[in-house]
């Protein structure tokens, strides 16, 4: 049973990691700032190429000229939780860099509380353009209280996702970096085949076939089909294997990128300074 | 009795160099003892293997063979508790130069679980003379009160042992003597590896002399001039005229020169044990003063190394 004390001890942990980083990456924050408004670029492509798409078909899926705003916009935060796993790859490199690894890694923490820390100091710095984002999805396709508790709960896990295969490729840039940029270059194929500025129907038959393999495409579509559906039980029991997918890779994904990190960690420690 | 904090047995590391089937032996079978309390120095020359000693103490590196103890716990079986045994300070200093001093030593206090730490760190920053910089950012700090701060860092973690990494390097007299001073006066078990020989005299109770990742002698200062020194010499001061005196050492056959230094005869004995058989004869003579020529730890160095 683990004492009241302990439990206080290991969140002051937590939070001691997720302050640091704040502070640290707040030390120029024209940088933060541009990460924010820089994925906005990426979706104003699909914005228009889809807006144009309805003149000819009325729909893609589930997708029309009515709620296609909520697949782009919902779109931008996704790429906002995917900027996580670079995010632990970027600190690891950073603070080798720097030389501060070793104070941290000889810390007596656990795994654990590295990936939450990083995890929430994250997900305090993208807080901001991300409730812009779901406001303006809002106003345009209003939702639900439930639902609306729902996508943040959802938001969560795949920022949780996104954590474990950051801290995955985060070992790498400790370790060994030649193998980030391969982790990073299949986690690129992986995302692209994901269906995140284009709806699925689009695609030739052949693509849809990959796709329907990617657990990436199931998480990030059931996001979206709560929202339109509006409806989370409804959801769930309409799309159970992606809900599955959701909650399997949100358990599975940060006990396996722990495992990994201790493992190589132990193995080779901190490798190039 | 005093316990053991750190313990080496045995304590190899091999890196096998890249593109090259050949192997750099860090450390040879190191077995070494830290006992509780006591302010240990590791001596030797750049790639002798100091610093990966003290990574694998710190649990930043894992052994080739060997084990190493830190109170009575096996680093490379249960690093997550010497974690709790140990705090580290590198010659980088490992220090966040982009947030405050203040915030560095929040954050290592809070991952330490350091209780009642915001009155903790003002006391040891006014020890520091830091008080009036705890709340600029780091980056802004000359190297001296990056050192200072890191030291603080290192004290106010109170951990069983404390590694320092060349705790002086690049930094001037007065802050050297200042950080020594620290040091002296905190009573913690340290760990700690210099260049600077007149660093490791004034701190350390017990030095060990490491190269090619081999232990070559450990022990106090004078053990060590004990092991090594077979000839001793002894500058004897007179009253008087030296050449009866002279002439009568000049036929002992456990003598090996005698230089002729104003008032004073140096006298060079073959070994440690005729020195009571020179006391003997000084004492028909109106000897002044007898004395051990002192070696420095830098000759002690060049001699062993």
């Amino acid at each position: 049973m683990i004492s009241k004390e302990a439990i206080k001890n290991n969140i002051s942990q937590i939070l001691a990691i997720t302050e640091k980083d704040i502070k640290l990456r707040l030390r120029f924050k024209y940088k933060l700032i541009f990460s924010f408004i820089s994925p906005i670029i990426s979706i104003i492509l699909p914005l228009i190429i889809m807006g144009k798409f309805f003149e000819f078909n009325d729909n893609f899926g589930p997708w029309d000229s009515n709620n296609y705003i909520v697949y782009i916009f919902l779109a931008y935060n996704i790429m906002q939780l995917q900027k996580i796993i670079n995010r632990y790859q970027l600190q690891f490199s950073q603070e080798k860099f720097w030389q501060t690894l070793p104070g941290l890694l000889i810390a007596p923490f656990n795994t654990y509380y590295l990936l939450i820390g990083i995890f929430l100091s994250y997900l305090i710095l993208i807080s901001i353009p991300l409730i812009i984002f779901f406001i303006i999805c809002f106003v345009f396709f209003p939702i639900s209280f439930f639902t609306v508790l729902s996508i943040i709960f959802i938001t969560l896990l795949i920022a949780l996702i996104f954590s474990g295969l950051g801290l995955i490729l985060g070992i790498f840039a400790i370790s060994n970096e030649n193998f980030s940029p391969i982790l990073g270059f299949g986690l690129g194929l992986i995302f692209m085949a994901s269906c995140l500025s284009f709806p699925f129907e689009i695609f030739p038959l052949f693509i849809q076939n990959i796709i329907n393999l990617n657990p990436l495409y199931h998480i990030f579509h059931f996001y979206r089909l709560v929202w339109i559906e509006d409806n989370i039980i409804f959801s769930i029991s309409s799309h159970l294997v992606s809900f599955l997918v959701l909650i399997g890779s949100a358990i599975i994904l940060p006990y396996i990128g722990v495992i990994i990190f201790n493992k190589i960690y132990k193995k080779y420690g901190i490798v190039g300074y | 009795m005093v316990n053991n904090i750190v313990e080496t047995f045995d304590l190899t590391k091999i890196y096998k160099l890249k593109g090259k089937k050949q192997e750099i032996i860090a450390l040879n079978k190191v077995n070494l003892s830290v006992k509780e309390g006591e302010i240990f120095g590791l001596l030797g020359p750049n790639g002798a293997g100091k610093t990966t000693l003290i990574q694998i103490l710190t649990t930043l590196r894992q052994p080739t063979s060997g084990y190493a103890l830190i109170d009575g716990i096996n680093v490379s079986e249960k690093p997550t508790q010497t974690k709790n045994k140990v705090a580290l300070m590198l010659d980088n200093k490992m220090l966040y130069y982009r947030i405050t001093g203040f915030d560095n030593l929040k954050f290592f206090c809070k991952i330490y679980n350091i209780p009642n730490y915001p009155e903790k760190i003002l006391n040891i920053s006014k020890e520091f003379g830091l008080e009036e910089w705890l709340n600029q950012l780091v980056e802004n700090y000359s190297s001296g009160m990056k050192m200072k701060l890191a030291l603080c860092r290192t004290l106010l973690l109170n951990r069983k042992v404390s590694f320092l990494d060349e705790p002086t390097l690049g930094l001037d007299v007065k802050i050297i003597s200042f950080i020594i001073d620290k040091i002296k006066k905190s009573k913690k078990t340290i760990f700690l590896t210099s260049h600077d020989m007149s660093v490791v005299e004034k701190l350390c109770d017990r030095v060990a002399f490491i190269d090619k990742g081999k232990i070559l002698k450990v022990g106090t200062k004078d053990d060590i001039k004990r092991m090594i020194q077979k000839e001793i010499k002894i500058k004897v001061t007179i009253n008087g005229s030296k050449e009866q005196l002279k002439s009568e050492l000049n036929q002992e056959s456990f003598i090996n020169n005698i230089i002729n230094e104003n008032k004073t005869l140096i006298v060079s004995l073959k070994n440690r044990d005729s020195y009571n058989d020179l006391l003997l004869i000084l004492g028909k003579y109106p000897v002044q003063k007898v004395k051990e020529q002192e070696l420095s730890l830098e000759d002690l160095f060049l001699k062993i190394i």
